[in-house]
């Protein structure tokens, strides 16, 4: 079953029918079989590698909460803090022995291909056979939210949840799977698992919010990706320039395709009364990078801060490197190399997330080094601050503009489908050596996918997309704004909302749903 | 205290850690900000602070971190 077709929003419907039928403590079972029911739908082996994991970290998270729970014995304060060394000990390595089992299915699936060509390239002959798997529906997702899940029970942050089955629903909650968020148990636990009661408010939301997912997915990012797809796929036979524009069209479609099926999820989420974590925030408005990864892909943002930076940035070895280079370096610098080193690390995880390939390896670093850089530029700014233009409106723009152009160079290296660095590089090359300004023309575009019809359409729906972002951005409560409207108000701008959707969609005999981005990484 | 503030105000000079008491829950500290303060506390006071002692509780201000150090000072 797709998300994207009719078949998915009547599996909703009745699965939030019975949801409310049902006294409210049986409800989070209907929940658990309507998301066996999705995740089976999209394949028996699939259901298989999510069942390995749901075992696996279930387990490991029950004997890490035993562990945590001993209270050190002994006679003395010494032989207390030996049995305590002992327990700290055994922890950790429960805890890495099920991250590395845990995190092996992803590395096989998913890298394992990249892996025997890189070797087989070195090599210079066929060295390993190159496997081949279907990756599971959002596996990155699941296999990230258990591991972060370990590392908190570990941490002592809550106890382990002992119902096998709600476990089991915490890990295979069908909203979360396409392609996250990645939630935190501790959020999710009590709306998930304790019956919620039928809230208007709730409905209402949820529906706009699907909306608005709807809005993105089918009326922005569906009309841009064939034009996008044919100029990454063959930039050579087009100006330069058309590169540049698949490449900041690309921002616009991943954008509009990771984020809309966030909130089509997030609003099916709130239909059942489960709030979901926030995934983006207006992040073309980010006035530095740093700004916008903090807005981009929030859930695995705050994933790798918690559980791969901090715990790299508080390691003995970057300790003692920080000792050592105190007092040959300046201090400013000293103090900087700790958050450089887990920075450039955590944005080289991002890249290796993204997908194999050198190319995905590429972007992380072309992220790392700008941040890293812009830790050491903070003292540098800190002196000359009284020389700078104080904060204007300008400054503003220079700052988003200067950002999302080197989002755009970073798009030509993380393009999901087709990342090889040489082709990354080479229309990078393209664009700067023969732009073409005035080879384009409305023939061209059009026959690459971009008629007039489109582009009207396109324009339409991203001006209401911005305004509804400028108004978040501001602070606005739009939603606040139309549930205090009267009933009759609600219903014409509802209606009309969707009668834009439906007719942008379904008017259009061209429309094919596409398959999100990030659904199968 | 003083020569926690000391220390503090030289990790994030803009920031009033003697009036702010939500420096996490407003959002006034960044995990870079917190790693820093984190490396220089862990070696002005010898004190090992872990990532479970990562909770907004410990840093939402001056006297929370204080406590920190102390708690961590007498289970050392």
């Amino acid at each position: 079953m797709s998300v994207n077709d009719l078949q998915f929003l009547g599996f909703v419907l009745l699965s939030v029918l019975l949801y409310y039928l049902i006294p409210g403590k049986y409800r989070w079972i209907v929940l658990l079989t309507a998301s066996g029911i999705f995740y089976l739908s999209n394949g028996v082996t699939a259901a298989l590698y999510m069942g390995a994991t749901v075992i696996l970290t279930y387990t490991a998270g029950r004997i890490l909460d035993k562990i945590v729970n001993i209270k050190p014995a002994g006679n003395t304060p010494e032989e207390k803090k030996r049995q305590k060394t002992r327990l700290k000990h055994r922890k950790y390595a429960v805890l890495a022995i099920s991250l590395v089992l845990n995190f092996s299915t992803l590395a096989v699936l998913k890298y394992s291909g990249f892996f025997a060509q890189t070797v087989n390239a070195a090599a210079g002959y066929d060295l390993l056979p190159i496997p081949s798997f279907l990756l599971p529906l959002g596996i990155s997702f699941y296999i990230f939210q258990t591991s972060g899940y370990l590392m908190d029970v570990q941490r002592g942050k809550y106890p382990a949840e002992r119902n096998f089955a709600k476990y089991t629903l915490f890990v295979c909650y069908f909203p979360q799977l396409v392609q996250g968020p990645i939630n935190r148990y501790d959020a999710l636990r009590a709306p998930l698992f304790d019956g919620n009661t039928l809230d208007y408010t709730n409905i209402q939301a949820g529906i706009l919010r699907m909306m608005l997912g709807i809005l993105k997915k089918a009326m922005i990012a569906d009309v841009l990706a064939p034009f996008v797809e044919t100029v990454y796929a063959g930039y050579g036979n087009y100006p330069g320039i058309l590169s540049f524009l698949a490449a900041a069209l690309y921002c616009l479609q991943l954008y509009c395709d990771f984020s809309g099926g966030v909130d089509l999820l997030c609003g099916v989420s709130r239909l059942f009364g489960v709030p979901m974590a926030e995934n983006f925030e207006q992040p073309y408005f980010s006035t530095s990078l740093a700004d916008f990864w903090r807005r981009w892909h929030i859930s695995l943002g705050e994933w790798m801060k918690d559980y791969l930076f901090y715990p790299l940035a508080f390691s003995p070895a970057l300790a003692k490197l920080t000792k050592k280079a105190k007092g040959r370096l300046p201090a400013e610098i000293v103090k900087r190399i700790t958050p450089c080193i887990c920075t450039f690390v955590v944005f080289l995880a991002v890249g290796i997330w993204q997908g194999p390939g050198w190319a995905n390896i590429a972007y992380g670093l072309w992220n790392g080094i700008w941040m890293s850089l812009g830790l050491l530029w903070i003292p540098f700014a800190a002196k000359h601050k009284d020389k700078l233009p104080k904060n204007t409106i300008f400054l503003t723009l220079w700052g988003i503009f200067r950002t999302n152009l080197l989002v755009i160079i970073g798009r030509y290296l993380s393009h999901a489908h087709g990342a090889s660095l040489s082709m990354a590089l080479g229309m990078l090359a393209h664009t700067v050596v023969s732009p073409g300004f005035a080879a384009v023309n409305s023939g061209m575009l059009a026959e690459l996918g971009l008629g007039a019809g489109k582009i009207l359409q396109v324009t339409i729906a991203l001006a209401v997309l911005f305004c509804i972002s400028l108004a978040k951005e501001k602070g606005v409560d739009l939603r606040a704004w139309f549930c205090s409207r009267r009933w009759y108000v609600q219903f014409v701008l509802l209606f009309v909302g969707l009668l834009l959707i439906v007719l942008g969609v379904y008017g259009n005999d061209a429309y094919t749903p596409i398959a999100y981005v990030y659904e199968n990484i | 205290m003083e020569k926690l503030l000391e220390i503090l105000e030289d990790c994030c000079p803009d920031v009033d850690f003697a009036a702010e008491k939500n420096l996490i829950d407003n959002g006034i500290l960044e995990s870079l900000d917190i790693v820093m303060i984190v490396n220089e506390l862990a070696q002005q006071y010898d004190v090992r602070i872990g990532v479970e002692n990562l909770v907004p509780e410990n840093f939402n201000s001056a006297e929370a971190i204080l406590a920190l150090l102390e708690r961590l000072q007498g289970e050392e």
